[in-house]
């Protein structure tokens, strides 16, 4: 009885993800420039300005002034140029807030004509991590065979099959962790008039933890040991150091488990402020 | 209609501008009074942006501890100058949320044809639409950022540059780096006028504004030169920082005034172009 029931909603469910993924790919793509802008150049700046600041601190502590000859806490400047090169990609898989409108959609009341339909609403919020997710795989695969092409062995080649399908993995699953906290924080504005800010400070947090300044690896160890804890270092700098083959399968499975954990907790929490806030919500608005 | 502000003098203008700026920052008070929740998020926010800028410095710089050469410099910067550096980054920035907060939502009001209100008024367009939004949380902020600034003066005044020397650059420093914010988020909003919900806007500002936030003399001298005389975004740390440590070259420190004032000149006509194409329902 219980399969039965369960079927035909899971069905639906499917279907109805499909559909969605459609819209959000006809709904980025109306305006081409703004959809160029938005899901291609989108986090290209960040570490090409890095890739200089690193530069400059490579050149200051050579001794010859040549940027190969110093090792800054075990990072060489090849390593760092890799380190840029994959940041390029992974950053570009990382889910980020952009057009997921939950909370406006609470602002204004409209979320209602949602509920009263037999499906459920987060189906349609994860259409639009599967549609980012297919965007930016074909965008971060253009971009890896762009630096390939321009800078040959120096760009960041994973160094074994195994080592891009267990960083693809961390990427993945940590990307869907990003997304259950800016859904949960969305969800917020059942009871916040304004959940911008709080949007902002989970995305300096999911960068500066994940390793998008420097590597995580390089911080000083205070950093390194308390964000090794964290679903961002999993996401971000520990797939990259996968793929150039300084952390291997220990550190592979070490992650799984911890980003495994974080993302059953966000989406406990997720189910936990959904419901709690539809228990308060009138259905017009703030 | 008639800009008929223009029609008075210079010093009458000023007043008026200045009571513009007075209601709107009246508005912006009670439009806080009911989101006092967003306010303590919005100083948090930025208090967090700054940390991170720090702390990300400090690591970066420390780096240099156990390396072979010792300490490291940025280009020239030690982490002394660098933190004087990120004090006009930050004030530049605190300027920019306390008065031109309205910049994020240019591109969408453009689309909605939400500009009508603004160019029927009795003044410049520009500047009654983009200082509309006083935030007083990003006064807050600037009140936390100058005390930054002056902490990491107080790191170099004595040693490195006279009380003297700071008295008259810090005045210029700052009327520098404000003029340059204004101007920059105009040129930074022009595109949008062109190609509308592009969100190019806030790709340039992203640009440009993330390559600013770091001394210009990390990038290859052509990019710095474009940065200082083609898009000045020198002007919103590295200018400032530079004349008061007194690292400026000579010409490039008479020169770049100048080069601003032009800068200005053209965003300006440009961004009355733009207007003259915009018929209230561009999206």
């Amino acid at each position: 009885m219980t399969s039965l029931a369960l079927k035909p909603v899971a069905t639906r469910s499917l279907a109805l993800l499909s559909k969605a993924v459609g819209y959000e790919f006809r709904k980025r793509i109306q305006f081409r420039t703004g959809f160029f802008v938005r899901e291609v150049l989108n986090g290209v700046v960040q570490p090409l300005v890095m890739l200089f600041v690193y530069a400059a601190l490579y050149r200051s502590a050579s001794s010859t002034g040549e940027l190969g000859d110093a090792a800054l806490r075990n990072w060489t400047f090849d390593e760092i140029l890799k380190y840029i090169g994959g940041l390029l990609i992974v950053m570009k898989l990382t889910f980020d807030n952009r057009g997921l409108e939950l909370s406006t959609e609470i602002f204004e009341g409209r979320i209602t004509k949602y509920l009263t339909m037999p499906v459920r609403y987060f189906v349609l919020l994860q259409a639009r991590f599967v549609q980012f997710t297919l965007m930016q795989v074909v965008v971060a695969s253009l971009v890896w065979c762009v630096g390939y092409g321009l800078v040959g062995d120096r760009w960041l080649v994973p160094v074994s099959w195994s080592a891009a399908g267990q960083a693809v993995t961390l990427i993945l699953l940590g990307s869907y962790c990003a997304f259950l906290l800016y859904v949960t924080i969305n969800a917020l504005a059942f009871w916040l008039d304004v959940v911008w800010s709080l949007l902002v400070m989970a995305s300096f947090v999911i960068t500066f933890t994940g390793g998008a300044v420097m590597p995580v690896s390089q911080m000083p160890g205070w950093a390194a040991t308390s964000f090794g804890y964290l679903f961002p270092y999993w996401a971000i700098s520990a797939p990259i150091e996968i793929l150039m083959g300084r952390l291997g399968t220990e550190a592979f499975l070490r992650g799984l488990v911890i980003v495994g954990l974080q993302l059953v907790a966000l989406d406990l929490l997720r189910r936990f402020v959904w419901r709690r806030g539809l228990a308060r919500y009138v259905g017009a608005g703030m | 209609m008639a800009d008929t502000t223009t029609d008075k003098g210079p010093v009458a203008r000023l007043g008026w501008g200045l009571r513009v700026l007075r209601g709107y920052a009246r508005i912006g008070w009670v439009r806080k009074s009911q989101f006092r929740w967003e306010f303590v998020n919005q100083v948090i926010m930025d208090v967090m942006f700054y940390v991170s800028f720090v702390l990300t410095f400090k690591m970066l710089y420390g780096l240099g501890e156990g390396s072979e050469s010792g300490a490291l410099s940025l280009a020239g910067w030690s982490y002394g100058d660098m933190k004087v550096y990120l004090g006009m980054a930050f004030v530049a920035d605190a300027l920019m949320m306390t008065f031109l907060g309205q910049q994020w939502h240019f591109g969408g009001d453009l689309k909605n044809g939400a500009l009508d209100p603004f160019r029927v008024r009795p003044g410049p367009t520009a500047f009654l639409y983009f200082f509309q939004r006083f935030s007083p949380e990003g006064l807050t902020n600037l009140i936390i950022a100058s005390g930054w600034l002056v902490y990491a003066l107080s790191g170099v005044v004595g040693s490195q540059v006279s009380l003297l020397h700071l008295a008259w650059t810090l005045p210029l420093s700052v009327v520098v780096l404000a003029w340059c914010q204004v101007f920059m988020m105009m040129a930074y909003n022009l595109v949008e006028l062109w190609l509308t919900h592009s969100d190019l806007g806030h790709l340039t500002w992203n640009l440009f504004s993330s390559m600013g936030e770091r001394p210009l003399d990390v990038y290859p001298s052509g990019i710095q030169r474009f940065l200082t005389f083609v898009v000045p975004v020198a002007g919103l740390a590295w200018y400032p920082a530079a004349l008061v440590l007194g690292k400026l070259d000579p010409v490039v420190g008479i020169a770049f005034p100048l080069v601003l004032l032009a800068f200005a000149w053209i965003v300006a006509r440009v961004f009355r172009a733009g207007l003259r194409r915009y018929d209230s329902a561009m999206g």
